[in-house]
């Protein structure tokens, strides 16, 4: 037989509710004057930034007089006359950008690789290899990042016509590569360093030899640093002008700032200004749309190795 | 299967006169578990890492079974190790973590996919297999190493420390699946640690080492009932030794008053007539009249109760550790009724009583 208890009722306990946003430590909110100026130097850094960009958004689909009365106006006359892209497709033809995109596609994309291909074996060596000397030498690379290489531009554009290599894409590839070795390989002897001793020692014990464990174990390690290299290089040598304006004397080698830069000279004496913005935005747009799709890689892989 | 002997194996660091390993004999007999234990920076991961082909030997030799290993790079020499931070391959998954060496030694993929099933059935692994190692908990992680370690059937297993990145309960397990997986196999091993419950558990031999020098090498019941000098009597036990000092006058030594008689064989090793009696504090009984103390602070620990008393008794400390009590240590019946502030009267067990010379800090004779 079985006693059923008479059902108490349970007393109704209110749902507990949780606070939307858990209160911060004591202390760390508090508006001090020097959080207060920093905060308003960074909002206003941003605002700028973002209303120079929105400047050259809408100047890309303005006539030159819209530009210069209503600069900060949202472009109408191109869209009235029904041809909004006019400004584009006149600077897509008349500055050979057609040509120059590939061309500068082309050669950021193999110079950054072989920057890569070439820097990482060598930060390899330099951090992990315990080879004499090696801080020396890291030291040296990186007094190379020191040397603005506008001070070089000179010389090395005599010693490159001595070998037949200006006015030719593959000595500015060669140019290319060889200036962005320092910046490459400081970057990456961070990265192998950052990577802990016991898997060279676990693969060692596993009987791999040094070059097998530096193309299975530790490059795929270093995968970041090796993404975060190669996008820091392609930004770099896609916006480079001046290079490209003392190697490059023909059209068909033309990059894309290259190109951008004889096209300002004839677009500015057509005032041709509407037209002349439009290259500009070919030119920076393709960057900024990678950063932005990248960008907490990049610091992620920046800032890695900086702690621990 | 091997034995793996150290010969005069002497290792020195960079910018460091004194050796950190020095002059260390040492045999390990065939499928022997063998514990290095000290404090740190003793020199026990030298030892070990020297035999594993990951740090130079300066002098004397290294050998695993007949063959001299001292000049051999690692991959030569027929072991596998177990890194304190397993040192997983962190791109790979679990199968092909366990199945490295063997590809690299290029075995047929039959054969390969056959050995590491079997590690993995004996770890309980087969369910992660696929797995890449950042999915995995700690104690898996532990086992994929462990995995990497038996699928290669090596001669000599090498263990830095596995277990200390455990918590406490699986720790405990880990010991003693560790332990008995190794009797299983029966390959001679060689395990550091700095914790000396892991010491006494696991190994067949204890070595302790103390600034690169071998103090002892024995059982764990032979290390604590007969060590063999002031430090490991202090460094092995815990709560450790009670180290008294005192004069010999006569036949006998003074402790509270309390006569501990020495024999012919003791009297003649002393080098002076300074002695230290070690007592543990399970060596302590509760009399009328003794060593006077004060209970100063009582742990209870349920089945035992430990009671840390001040008295006038100096004490040493051979571990040199700052934050060592200088108080006597007695063990009683857990649940017993003592508070701090009491006082009580102590004498040695005559049975309990470990006698060193104080000059040399070597055990004196039974």
């Amino acid at each position: 037989m079985t006693v059923t208890a008479p059902r108490v009722p349970k007393p109704t306990v209110p749902p507990r509710v949780a606070p939307r946003r858990p209160r911060p430590a004591p202390g760390s909110r508090g508006l001090s004057p020097l959080r207060l100026l920093g905060m308003a130097f960074v909002w206003l850094f941003t605002a700028f930034n973002i209303l120079v960009l929105y400047w050259l958004l809408t100047a890309t689909f303005k006539t030159p007089i819209e530009i210069f009365t209503k600069p900060f106006a949202l472009p109408y006359q191109w869209f009235e006359r029904g041809d909004p892209f006019r400004n584009i497709i006149y600077a897509w033809s008349n500055a050979g950008f057609g040509r120059a995109f590939l061309v500068t596609v082309v050669l950021v994309a193999v110079s950054s690789v072989a920057i890569v291909l070439v820097s990482a074996p060598a930060a390899y060596a330099l951090t992990r290899l315990g080879v004499r000397g090696s801080n020396g030498l890291t030291n040296f690379i990186a007094i190379g990042m020191g040397i603005p290489f506008q001070t070089v531009v000179i010389p090395l554009f005599i010693g490159m016509a001595k070998l037949n290599l200006t006015n030719s894409l593959f000595g500015m590839f060669l140019v290319y590569v060889a200036l962005s070795i320092p910046f490459t390989v400081f970057l990456l002897t961070g990265f192998f360093r950052s990577l802990p001793d016991e898997l060279e020692e676990a693969a060692s014990i596993d009987g791999a030899s040094p070059l097998r464990t530096f193309f299975s174990i530790m490059l795929p390690l270093a995968r970041g640093g090796l993404i975060t290299a190669l996008i820091l290089n392609a930004i770099g040598l896609w916006n480079e002008t001046l290079l490209a304006l003392v190697f490059l004397n023909e059209n068909a080698n033309f990059t894309l700032a290259r190109a951008l830069f004889s096209f300002y000279g004839a677009a500015s004496y057509q005032s041709e200004y509407g037209g002349l913005i439009a290259g500009v935005a070919i030119v920076v747009l393709p960057m900024l749309v990678l950063y932005v799709l990248l960008a907490r890689r990049i610091i992620t892989g920046l800032t890695l190795g900086a702690g621990k | 299967m091997a034995t793996v002997t150290y010969d005069s194996t002497t290792r020195y660091y960079a910018g460091n006169p004194q050796p950190a390993v020095d002059n260390l004999d040492l045999e390990v007999a065939d499928g022997e578990f063998l514990v290095l234990v000290g404090p740190s920076g003793c020199g026990k991961s030298t030892t070990l890492r020297m035999l594993a082909g990951l740090e130079g030997v300066d002098g004397g030799a290294i050998r695993i079974g007949s063959r001299d290993v001292t000049n051999l790079p690692p991959k030569d020499r027929d072991i596998a190790m177990v890194f304190q931070n397993y040192a997983l391959y962190p791109h790979m998954t679990v199968a092909e973590n366990i199945g490295f060496h063997l590809k690299i030694s290029k075995m047929a993929k039959s054969e390969r996919e056959e050995r590491i099933k079997e590690a993995a059935e004996l770890l309980d692994l087969t369910p992660y297999l696929d797995r890449k190692p950042a999915k995995l908990s700690g104690g898996q992680r532990q086992r994929v190493a462990m995995g990497r370690a038996i699928v290669r059937r090596p001669q000599v297993f090498c263990m830095d420390e596995p277990l200390s990145n455990l918590d406490a309960k699986l720790r405990v397990q880990t010991r003693t699946q560790i332990a008995s997986l190794q009797r299983r196999l029966g390959v001679t091993t060689i395990y550091v640690t700095h914790d000396q419950v892991e010491a006494m558990t696991m190994g067949d031999r204890v070595a302790v080492l103390k600034d690169g020098v071998l103090q002892q090498c024995d059982t764990p019941v032979g290390l604590f009932g007969r060590p063999a000098n002031l430090f490991v009597a202090g460094f092995i036990g815990s709560p450790a030794m009670n180290l008294i000092p005192s004069t010999v006058i006569g036949e006998s030594a003074t402790v509270g008053g309390r006569p501990i008689p020495l024999t012919r064989a003791q009297r003649a090793e002393l080098t002076s007539d300074k002695v230290v009696v070690g007592v543990r504090p399970e060596g302590w009984t509760i009399v009328a009249e003794g060593i006077d103390a004060t209970v100063d602070v009582v742990e209870e620990l349920g089945s035992d109760q430990y009671l840390y008393c001040s008295a006038t008794t100096p004490q040493i400390d051979p571990t040199d550790s700052p934050d060592a009590p200088h108080a006597i240590t007695v063990r009683t019946p857990g649940m017993s009724p003592w508070r701090p502030g009491e006082k009580l009267a102590l004498a040695p067990h005559p049975g309990a009583v470990h006698l060193f010379d104080a000059v040399t800090g070597e055990r004196l004779p039974d």
